[in-house]
């Protein structure tokens, strides 16, 4: 009998077993923790990691960013009403059927707090890119439609808020004029700021 | 210290002998394997010994399934692995000194640690190296952080990164082992 023959196919029996193995680890779906480090994440909330400003969402949509994908957590009518331009809706009890995926999730609500509950549970499930919009639909309202511009819109900064305000359709608010040795003032018209609603 | 394969409950000391015996097992292994002598580590480079390719990338292969299918039948609590962060520049310039480091001694840390309790001058010699190596830089650690800490991308895995599933990552990954075992194959026997 061949020496070798043991060896082999020890080595044969082996290669098959690890083939069998990842091939069906191929049709198995994905492992899924089962307990949440609470230490991490509370980590990530302390140094608001987890936080991403309006403008910086803004930004993201208008350079047409092809791994961003924006989640409205909130009633169907209040998405139906209005939302983030290009935002899906998936409220939170359907959340567990976000796919994990390598893009970036930017989670919004009314106010802020059912987005960063939401953003908890994607956390939870092992979402890795989620970042959550701090103040909600509120805060993309106040910050990207209707921004408070300086009566000139002088300055890289404002001019950049008045792009996006036109971009998204919104109108920015002008700053108010100091009234001037002659008595006058800008006669522009303003935006009035929307009324804070949600959660 | 981690242990996710233990209960969350279990006492240090209890982790910590489990932590020895694989220790232990895994020193003996790599013993018996021959990777204790500098020679056959050389022979990686020179291509006419590839028992560390074949070696650790059985270890891979192994750890891979294992962690896969205990986590899929949910007997390995996934979320209790550490993942250390990826740091680019400084990761890949540790790689390159660590390289530099492997060839010229032709021990790397695991295998001097072997090569030592085997009581080979050249792995006491290594060690010696490495904790001399790890002592010297904790001095430097303060001016070095912020290029220590650069090109961070956090705790990111082959999924977060590609958007891949895991099952078809191992997939890949062992196709890949198996191919690269055939072909070692037939590097040795065209060098022999």
């Amino acid at each position: 009998m061949d020496r070798s023959t043991p060896h082999l196919n020890a080595r044969s029996t082996l290669a098959v077993v690890a083939a069998s193995l990842a091939l069906l680890a191929a049709l198995a779906g994905e492992p899924r923790p089962t307990t949440v480090d609470v230490g991490a994440l509370a980590r990530q909330i302390a140094t608001e990691a987890d936080h991403v400003d309006a403008t910086t969402v803004a930004r993201w949509i208008k350079s047409r960013r092809s791994d961003l994908r924006i989640i409205d957590v909130r009633e169907q009518s209040e998405y139906d009403e209005y939302h983030i331009p290009t935002a899906e809706h998936l409220p939170l009890e359907r959340l567990t059927a976000l796919a994990r995926s390598s893009d970036t999730t930017v989670l919004y609500s009314g106010g802020g707090a059912h987005g960063a509950q939401a953003w908890v549970l994607l956390r939870a499930l092992g979402h890795a890119k989620v970042a959550v919009l701090s103040g909600g639909i509120d805060e993309w309202t106040t910050e990207v439609l209707h921004p408070i511009v300086p009566p000139d819109a002088a300055g890289p900064q404002a001019a950049e808020a008045v792009d996006l305000a036109v971009y998204f359709g919104g109108t920015p608010r002008v700053q108010p004029r100091a009234i001037d040795e002659t008595g006058s003032r800008s006669d522009r018209a303003r935006a009035v700021p929307p009324r804070r609603r949600g959660c | 210290m981690t242990a996710p394969l233990l209960d969350g409950q279990t006492s240090t000391v209890v982790t910590a002998l489990s932590a020895l015996a694989i220790g232990i097992a895994f020193g003996w292994t790599l013993e018996r394997a021959g990777l204790g002598n500098a020679r056959k580590l050389v022979g990686q480079f020179h291509l006419t010994d590839l028992t560390v390719f074949k070696v650790m990338f059985s270890a891979l292969v192994t750890a891979l399934l294992g962690v896969f299918w205990l986590g899929r039948l949910g007997w390995l609590d996934v979320g209790r692995l550490y993942l250390p962060e990826t740091f680019l520049v400084p990761q890949l310039t540790g790689g390159l000194i660590f390289g530099v480091g492997f060839a010229l001694s032709g021990l790397c840390p695991g295998t001097s640690c072997v090569a030592a309790a085997s009581g080979r001058l050249d792995g006491l010699a290594a060690v010696a190296g490495i904790m001399a190596g790890v002592w010297t830089i904790g001095w430097f650690i303060q001016p070095l952080s912020r290029f220590y800490e650069s090109t961070s991308r956090g705790a990111v895995t082959l999924p977060d990164v590609t958007g891949i599933p895991s099952g078809v990552i191992v997939l890949a990954v062992v196709s890949l082992a198996l191919a690269g075992f055939r072909v070692a194959e037939w590097i040795e026997a065209r060098r022999t």
